[in-house]
C-alpha cells in the first residue's frame, strides 16, 4: 500500500480523495455495482416485478410451487419459480429487497438520531446526565439484542414501522456510545475551549463545532450497521414475529421456504437467501472498506 | 484360527443389535402438536387427550376408530331415561399402589367440576349439569341427569380418572356445594406438570415433563391391560415438519406425526421406513362472528359487522376452492367438507349440499347484500396446531380478497392463540374439531350458550338461532338412536343454511415411521404408543 499523503487540513479534499481510493478497488467496485443493481431493482420492483405479491387477487393457489422458468396460469412465466402460496418468487424477492433495505436505511437513521442526541449530551455535560444515560446504554447493550427485539414485538405486534422501532431500540445505544467517546476527545481541543470562552451558547456549541468533528466515526460504523438491521429483520421475520405473512420480506420468504427443502423445492428458499447474502455481503465490503479507510487517515 | 471362531458368533451378535432398534425398548416419538399439560382436565386439544391416555383411563375408551370399548368401566346401561349405570373393572390399582374405586370417579368428577386451572371450560359443566352420581358399593357408580343423556359412555370416555389420593378428604360424595367432601387444596395443573399428582391406572406412567423439551414415560408394570412392548416412551415435541422427517431420516425418532405430505416422496424407495395415512374425523373450519357488532377484526365503511348478514357468508364460503386447497395446500392429504363430520358417521347428512367455487355468484350475492366494495378483514389462525394452518388461513385469504374483501391474515401461535379465542377476540378465526358423532360439533360450536346444558361452551361466534337450537336440544334428550339420527341430521341441514361456520376440510393423518414397527392408525388423530409395536418377525 503506498503511503496516502497526510491530511492537508482540508477535510472535503480529504474525504474525496479516500473515497475515489477506495472505489477503485476491484472489491469495492464489484460490491458498489451489486448494491446499486439491488437498489435499482428494489427502487423499480412496482414497475419490473411481473407480480405484486402483496396483492392478495394477484395469487392464485393452482400456480404454487412451480418449478423456476414454468409458466403458471397467470399467463407470465415465473423464472424463479412460484411459492406454496402461488406467490412469483421473483417479484417477491424484488419486493422483499423494498422491505430489507427500508429497513436498514430507516432503522439506522433512527437509531443514529437518537444515540447522537444521547452520546453528545452524555459528553457535553458530563456528570450526572453523563454517569445515567451511560448506564442506560450499559442496561440495552447488557441484553443480546434479538432477545430484546423478540420480546418487544411479541407485545406490540407485526409490522414494517413495528420492525424498525424494534431495531432503533437496540441499536441506538451503540451509537450513543460511539459518540460520546468522540465527542469527549473533541472537547479537550483547544478551540472548543475558545468557543466556551467567547460565551457561546451550549446548544450552538454541540451543534456547530463538536456534532460535526466528532459524527464521522460515528457514520462510518452506522453504513456497516445497516447491513446489521437488515439481518436483524430477516432473522426477525425467519422466527415469525417480524412482517405479516401476507406482505412477506427476505427473511420471511426464507423462512417460508425452508419447508420445501426436504421435498426438492429449493427456489423457495435459496434465492431469497442469495439475494439476502448479495445485499448484505455489498453493503459490508463498502462499509468495512469505508472504515478501514478513515481510520487510516485520522491516526 | 479359535480367535476367529470366537469372532464369528460375537459378530454375530453384534450384528443382530445393529438390527434391532438402537434401545429397542424406548420408543421414539416426534410430535407435530405439543401437550400444553400432564393435567387431563387442563384443556380438551387433541395433543393433551393422548398424552392423558397413556398415564390416565376413563371410564370408557375409544379404539382406533372411535369405537366405545371398556375401560375402568367393564359395562354400562341405561334405563332409558336419565340413569346411566356403570360397573367398574375390578382388582385396577393406581400408579402410586392405591386401588380404583367408585370415589376415585367421584373424586375426578369434583375436581373437573372445581377445576378453576383450566382452558376455555373443558367437561366442567357437563359434570356441574349432572343430578347426583352414587355409588351403591366400591364397584358400581349411578349417574343421574336432569335431562337424558343418551351420549353419557361417550361424554365420559373424554374424562382420564385420577386417584382421590392426592387430596386431602374426608368421606367423598358428589356434592358440590360442600366440596364433594375434600378438605384439603385441589390438585392444580402446575403440581401435574412437575409429576407429583401425575397418577393414573394409565399403560404408562410419567417420568418427567419438560414444555418444549420432551416428556418421557416409563411403563407401568402394574397396568390392569396388556402390556406395552415398550419399556420407556420419548415425547419430543418438533414443530416444524422438514426438521422432523429429517430426525426420522437420520435415526432420531421411530415414529413422527404428521410429515408433510408433499415429503413422503423421501420415504417412498427408502426400505427403511413406511408411512400410515388415515382418514381423520377432524374437519378445520373457520368460525364467523355473526352476532357482534362491531366486531373486533371485521368492520364495513360504517364499522358495522357485515359477517351478521347470511348472504355475506354464503359469499365467502363460495368464494373459497375447497379442492384446490385439498390438492395445492394439502397436496391431496385432506378430503373437501360440506358438514361437521364425515358423510356416514352417526347423525351425518348422506348427501350434504355440495357449495361449489363460484367467484361470480358469490361477487353478486355480495353486491345483493350491499357489500359490491367488500370491507376490511382480518383472519385470525394459529400457526402451530393444524396441518398447514397458516397457509391455508392465507389461501382463504387470497379468495376472499378475490370478491373484494380486503383481508388480512394474522397468524401466531397456539399458546396465544386459544385463550385469545376464549375471550372473543376474534371475529374471523380458524378452528379444528374432530368427533365421534354429529351432536358434538353443534352442542358446543353452535348451540347458543347455555352452561347448566353444557350447549355452545365453544360458540365463540354468538349463533343464536332458535330453531336450531330446539332441533340440537331434542336431539340431545333422546335416547333412541334412529330418531336422534333424524333429528341431528334436520339440525345439520339447518345449520349449514346459516353458514356461520365455514368448513373446509377434513385432515388425512398420517404417521411415518421405521419399517420394522407396526402403527395403526387413528381417526380421531391420537398419537398413542399403545398404537404401534414392533413387527413381528
Amino acid at each position: 500500500m503506498t503511503p496516502v499523503p497526510v491530511a492537508s487540513g482540508d477535510d472535503t479534499a480529504l474525504r474525496r480523495r479516500v473515497l475515489r481510493r477506495i472505489a477503485s478497488r476491484p472489491t469495492v467496485k464489484g460490491a458498489l455495482l451489486v448494491l446499486a443493481v439491488l437498489v435499482a431493482f428494489a427502487l423499480l420492483a412496482p414497475f419490473v416485478a411481473p407480480q405484486n405479491p402483496y396483492d392478495l387477487t394477484a395469487l392464485n393457489v393452482m400456480d404454487n410451487r412451480l418449478p423456476p422458468g414454468e409458466k403458471g396460469m397467470a399467463g407470465f412465466t415465473f423464472w424463479l419459480g412460484s411459492d406454496a402460496q402461488g406467490r412469483d418468487m421473483l417479484s417477491a424477492i424484488l419486493y422483499g429487497l423494498r422491505t430489507s433495505l427500508l429497513v436498514g436505511l430507516a432503522a439506522t437513521a433512527g437509531a443514529l438520531v437518537v444515540g447522537v442526541t444521547v452520546g453528545l449530551t452524555a459528553a457535553q455535560f458530563g456528570g450526572r446526565v453523563d454517569a445515567t444515560l451511560m448506564r442506560v446504554v450499559d442496561f440495552i447493550l447488557g441484553f443480546p439484542a434479538i432477545l430484546v427485539a423478540l420480546v418487544l414485538l411479541a407485545s406490540i405486534g407485526r409490522g414494517v414501522e413495528k420492525v424498525i422501532l424494534a431495531i432503533v431500540v437496540v441499536q441506538w445505544a451503540n451509537y450513543a456510545r460511539l459518540m460520546r467517546a468522540a465527542a469527549l476527545v473533541e472537547r479537550r481541543k483547544e478551540y472548543i475551549e475558545a468557543a466556551v470562552n467567547q460565551g457561546l451558547p451550549t446548544a450552538y456549541i454541540m451543534r456547530a463545532h463538536l456534532l460535526p468533528n466528532s459524527i464521522g466515526s460515528v457514520l462510518v460504523v452506522a453504513t456497516v450497521s445497516i447491513a446489521g438491521a437488515i439481518t436483524l429483520e430477516a432473522t426477525l421475520s425467519f422466527l415469525g414475529v417480524g412482517v405479516p405473512v401476507t406482505q412477506p420480506s427476505l427473511g420471511l420468504l426464507i423462512a417460508n421456504g425452508f419447508e420445501f427443502l426436504l421435498s426438492g423445492e429449493y427456489w423457495i428458499p435459496l434465492f431469497p437467501g442469495l439475494a439476502l447474502l448479495a445485499l448484505i455481503l455489498s453493503i459490508n465490503v463498502v462499509g468495512e472498506r469505508l472504515r478501514r479507510s478513515f481510520d487510516a487517515h485520522r491516526h | 484360527m479359535s480367535a476367529f471362531r470366537h469372532a464369528v458368533p460375537a459378530f454375530a451378535v453384534l450384528a443382530l443389535a445393529a438390527a434391532l432398534p438402537a434401545g429397542a425398548q424406548t420408543l421414539r416419538v416426534a410430535l407435530s402438536s405439543e401437550p400444553t399439560s400432564v393435567d387431563p382436565h387442563y384443556h380438551v386439544l387433541a395433543p393433551n387427550n393422548a398424552l392423558a391416555a397413556h398415564i390416565y383411563d376413563a371410564l370408557v375408551d375409544t379404539d382406533e376408530a372411535q369405537r366405545l370399548v371398556p375401560a375402568l368401566a367393564t359395562s354400562w346401561k341405561s334405563d332409558g331415561a336419565n340413569k346411566w349405570t356403570f360397573q367398574l373393572r375390578k382388582g385396577v390399582k393406581f400408579s402410586n399402589g392405591k386401588p380404583f374405586t367408585a370415589e376415585d370417579a367421584i373424586f375426578t368428577f369434583c375436581r373437573v367440576a372445581k377445576n378453576e386451572t383450566n382452558i376455555a371450560g373443558g367437561n366442567k359443566d357437563l359434570i356441574r349439569g349432572m343430578k347426583s352420581i352414587e355409588a351403591p358399593d366400591a364397584h358400581t357408580l349411578v349417574v343421574t341427569t336432569v335431562e337424558p343423556e343418551p351420549l353419557m359412555p361417550r361424554l365420559l370416555a373424554g374424562i382420564q380418572i385420577l386417584t382421590s389420593s392426592i387430596a386431602a378428604h374426608g368421606k367423598i360424595t358428589f356434592s358440590l356445594d360442600t366440596n364433594c367432601g375434600v378438605t384439603g387444596p385441589w390438585p392444580t395443573v402446575t403440581q401435574f406438570n412437575e409429576g407429583s399428582v401425575a397418577i393414573g391406572t394409565g399403560p404408562f406412567k410419567l417420568k418427567s415433563y419438560v414444555r418444549g423439551s420432551a416428556i418421557e414415560l416409563v411403563r407401568n408394570d402394574d397396568f390392569w391391560g396388556e402390556k406395552s412392548p415398550w419399556q420407556a416412551v420419548k415425547f419430543v415435541p418438533v414443530t416444524n415438519a422438514g426438521p422432523r422427517l429429517a430426525g426420522l431420516i437420520a435415526g432420531d425418532y421411530d415414529l413422527i406425526e404428521n410429515p408433510a405430505a408433499r415429503d413422503l416422496g423421501r420415504l417412498k424407495d427408502d426400505k427403511r421406513f413406511a408411512w400410515v395415512s388415515t382418514p381423520s374425523s377432524r374437519v378445520i373450519f373457520f368460525q364467523l362472528d355473526v352476532a357482534r357488532s362491531p366486531s373486533p377484526f371485521v368492520a364495513d365503511a360504517k364499522g358495522e359487522n357485515p359477517l351478521r348478514d347470511v348472504r355475506v357468508r354464503k359469499a365467502m364460503s363460495m368464494a373459497i376452492d375447497r379442492d384446490a386447497i385439498a390438492k395445492r395446500i394439502m397436496d391431496g392429504a385432506a378430503q373437501p367438507a360440506y358438514q361437521f363430520l364425515p358423510t356416514g358417521m352417526f347423525g351425518t347428512l348422506p348427501n350434504p349440499p355440495v357449495i361449489r367455487f363460484d367467484p361470480a355468484a358469490a361477487r353478486k350475492l355480495m353486491a345483493e347484500a350491499g357489500y359490491a366494495n367488500g370491507f376490511d378483514l382480518t383472519i385470525t389462525t394459529t400457526n402451530d396446531r393444524y396441518v398447514n394452518d397458516s397457509q391455508i388461513a392465507q389461501a382463504v385469504a387470497g379468495y376472499l380478497s378475490q370478491i373484494g374483501i380486503r383481508a388480512k391474515v394474522d397468524a401466531m401461535t397456539r399458546a396465544i392463540y386459544f385463550p385469545r379465542r376464549a375471550k372473543r377476540e376474534f371475529s374471523f378465526s380458524i378452528g379444528g374439531w374432530g368427533s365421534a358423532e354429529a351432536s358434538n360439533f353443534m352442542r358446543y360450536w353452535a348451540a347458543t350458550l347455555d352452561a347448566k346444558k353444557t350447549h355452545g361452551t365453544s360458540n365463540y361466534g354468538g349463533l343464536a338461532d332458535p330453531e336450531f337450537n330446539d332441533l340440537i336440544s331434542k336431539a340431545l334428550v333422546t335416547m333412541d338412536d334412529e330418531k336422534r339420527a333424524e333429528l341431528l341430521r334436520q339440525a345439520g341441514a339447518k345449520l349449514l343454511d346459516l353458514h356461520a361456520f365455514i368448513p373446509l376440510h377434513f385432515e388425512n393423518t398420517i404417521w411415518a415411521h421405521r419399517a420394522d414397527l407396526v402403527v395403526k392408525g387413528r381417526t380421531d388423530q391420537y398419537t398413542l404408543a399403545m398404537s404401534v409395536a414392533p413387527a413381528k418377525k
